[in-house]
């Protein structure tokens, strides 16, 4: 499958997704989109050589997923797309930072070690709640939620034309790469000169289709800013999803809570 | 080029969003002002298009690796900057929220990196002044070419100073650079060449859609206004950032150090390297990004130690060289392109 064919389906799987009924669902995407901030924030603020803790940020996708009927290996397997880059970065770390931090029996563990763990780890926890925000909401919900909190209309629009478009031109872009393909023989037919063709044919069309939807649109009463329907009402649930969230974020970034919870082990 | 959250600390995020959600109200306002309503079903579509091509790759002939569009160029070209930047900062959102192609946080990051260098920086300072009005086939691709080129080396500075003041990393500025700038002048040269290829077609089959092609409007040129913020922003990176610049020598400077220590390049004659030393203590204005300080300019090594204890003073002058140096490339450039403007202006009369 072409990495079109690939995204599209990803997107048509997490449209169903979103759609779907469950009490995480119901919120206010204000409160989830007020919530996920938060997370990335503490989540990402914490001192890398921390990774205890930031291990308990799991909890937050684990827990969510789980209320919101989502499996969590559906979630954690679109965040591993994020390890390659990650591991390019923080490679490095073990080599130039030597400098030993625990033992683990006897095998020295260095802080380069614990440093390149925790990026793959923020990589991980920071895709995973961007990913459950636009599973549990949807992305005309998330743009409507924007809207609510004062993030101007033009962009909110811009995001949801986007967003629709996207639809249309990437099967549009898959009927153009199968005809290529069809055409082609090995790597024959795949240069530049092929290539800048398409895409110009795709970009005339593209602003071809654009001018008969701003036709149509005139013809329906656009005036320059789309009218959503129905208006998000803040409930009590809204606020108790924010404040314990946000509680439980902000107690395992200032107290030591693995440290405690080892502690209270050994005692048992 | 996406950054994820992974490689970016709170305040580094913070102060980043700042400066691109600024720029983009910034565009948006601009393209309020300018009323066209045409414009916003035109962004939306045109945004799904850079997102759908990004996915179609061509082959890049001898090396067996595939190359694709970023498309703030392309964009910039058909739409103007602002409306530009605004299409490519709402493809960069859904990438990020549906793809984790670059995260949340670090949105602001790469909203700068890929959006504000290459359609609010590149593109008014080297396409438009290189491809001018009507150019032709050539210039057009030699404008494309060196904006991509200047726009992704512009952007792969920035995600090693964001990664590296994120603190993310173990790696050193120096090395971090010389193996970040080199690739992307590969990734901007094959960018430049499929933007390029894409414009000459469109030059051949739709002259009109091109913003190069149009006559000028009021709203394309560089006002002085953007002037002002671009120069803001280069003060703020310059004052603020050089405080974080490493203290440590940069790769070269460092593996010439070693390379001396070691006592293989001796066969260098003493005079002309002692005549070059002085040439240089006598011009450089900044030594070391700091104040000249003494007669001789430049200080001994106990002298260097002892002033380094005094933070606060190293840092105005870090700040007031990094502000200076910022001033400096901004007049070359303003020169760069007066210089270009009045070459134009001849050949229209």
């Amino acid at each position: 499958m072409s990495k079109l064919e690939k995204a599209y389906n990803e997107l048509d799987k997490m449209e169903l997704v979103s759609s779907e009924n469950s009490s995480v669902h119901a919120l206010d995407p204000r409160s989830k989109i007020l919530v996920t901030s938060v997370y990335l924030c503490l989540m990402l603020s914490l001192p890398l050589v921390r990774l205890s803790e930031l291990l308990l940020f799991f909890v937050f996708p684990i827990l969510t997923a789980a209320m919101a009927g989502i499996p969590y290996g559906f979630l954690f397997k679109r965040s591993l797309v994020v390890l390659p880059f990650a591991l390019l970065i923080g490679v490095f770390n073990p080599i130039f930072d030597r400098e030993t931090l625990f033992y683990v029996g006897s095998v020295p563990v260095s802080k380069g070690w614990v440093t390149f763990s925790s990026i793959l780890v923020r990589g991980l926890l920071s895709v995973q709640g961007a990913l459950l925000l636009i599973l549990t909401s949807g992305f005309y919900n998330v743009c409507k939620g924007m809207e609510q909190m004062k993030v101007p209309a033009l962009f909110t629009n811009q995001l949801l034309f986007v967003y629709r478009y996207v639809f249309v031109l990437i099967q549009e872009s898959i009927r153009l790469s199968w005809a290529r393909d069809s055409r082609s023989f090995g790597k024959k037919g795949h240069g530049v000169k092929v290539w800048s063709m398409m895409i110009g044919q795709l970009l005339i069309r593209t602003f071809e289709r654009a001018n008969r939807i701003h036709l149509s649109m005139k013809s329906r009463g656009f005036q320059g800013s789309l009218r959503m329907l129905g208006h998000f009402e803040w409930h009590r649930s809204d606020s108790l999803f924010l404040f314990c969230w946000c509680t439980f974020f902000l107690v395992i970034r200032i107290f030591p809570v693995s440290e405690s919870l080892l502690a209270s082990f050994r005692w048992f | 080029m996406h950054m994820s959250d992974a490689l970016v600390s709170s305040p580094v995020a913070a102060v980043m969003g700042v400066v691109s959600v600024s720029l983009l109200v910034l565009s948006l306002h601009k393209i309020k002002k300018a009323n066209d309503e045409n414009v916003v079903p035109l962004m939306g579509v045109m945004g799904a298009f850079v997102f759908a091509a990004q996915m179609l790759n061509f082959t890049i002939p001898g090396t067996g690796s595939s190359g694709h569009i970023v498309g703030g160029i392309l964009l910039s070209a058909m739409l103007g900057p602002w409306a530009a930047y605004v299409t490519l900062a709402s493809v960069l959102v859904i990438q990020a929220l549906f793809f984790a192609d670059g995260g949340l946080l670090a949105l602001g990051c790469n909203l700068f990196n890929m959006g504000v260098l290459s359609c609010l920086v590149a593109y008014p300072l080297a396409y438009r002044p290189l491809a001018g009005e009507g150019g032709s086939s050539f210039r057009l691709s030699l404008a494309a070419v060196l904006a991509c080129l200047l726009g992704l080396e512009m952007g792969a500075f920035m995600v090693t100073a964001e990664t590296e003041m994120s603190g993310v990393t173990a790696l050193p500025f120096g090395s971090f650079l010389l193996f970040m700038m080199p690739i992307h002048v590969l990734i901007g040269i094959m960018e430049g060449v499929a933007t390029a290829a894409v414009l000459v077609f469109m030059r051949r089959y739709k002259p009109d859609l091109l913003d190069s092609c149009k006559p000028v409007s009021g709203q394309h040129k560089v006002s002085k206004k953007v002037l002002l913020v671009i120069a803001g922003v280069a003060l703020l990176f310059g004052g603020v950032f050089s405080w974080y610049a490493s203290s440590d020598p940069d790769g070269l400077e460092w593996s010439i150090a070693k390379i001396v220590k070691d006592g293989e390049v001796s066969s260098e004659p003493e005079m002309v390297k002692n005549m070059a030393d002085r040439i240089q203590r006598n011009t450089a204005f900044l030594p070391d990004y700091g104040f000249a300080v003494g007669e001789n300019g430049g200080l001994t090594e106990e002298e260097m130690e002892a002033t380094s204890s005094s933070l606060s003073d190293s840092k105005t002058g870090t700040s007031v060289a990094g502000i200076t140096g910022g001033v400096i490339v901004l007049l070359l450039v303003y020169l760069i392109g007066l210089l270009f403007r009045n070459r134009m202006r001849d050949k229209s009369v």
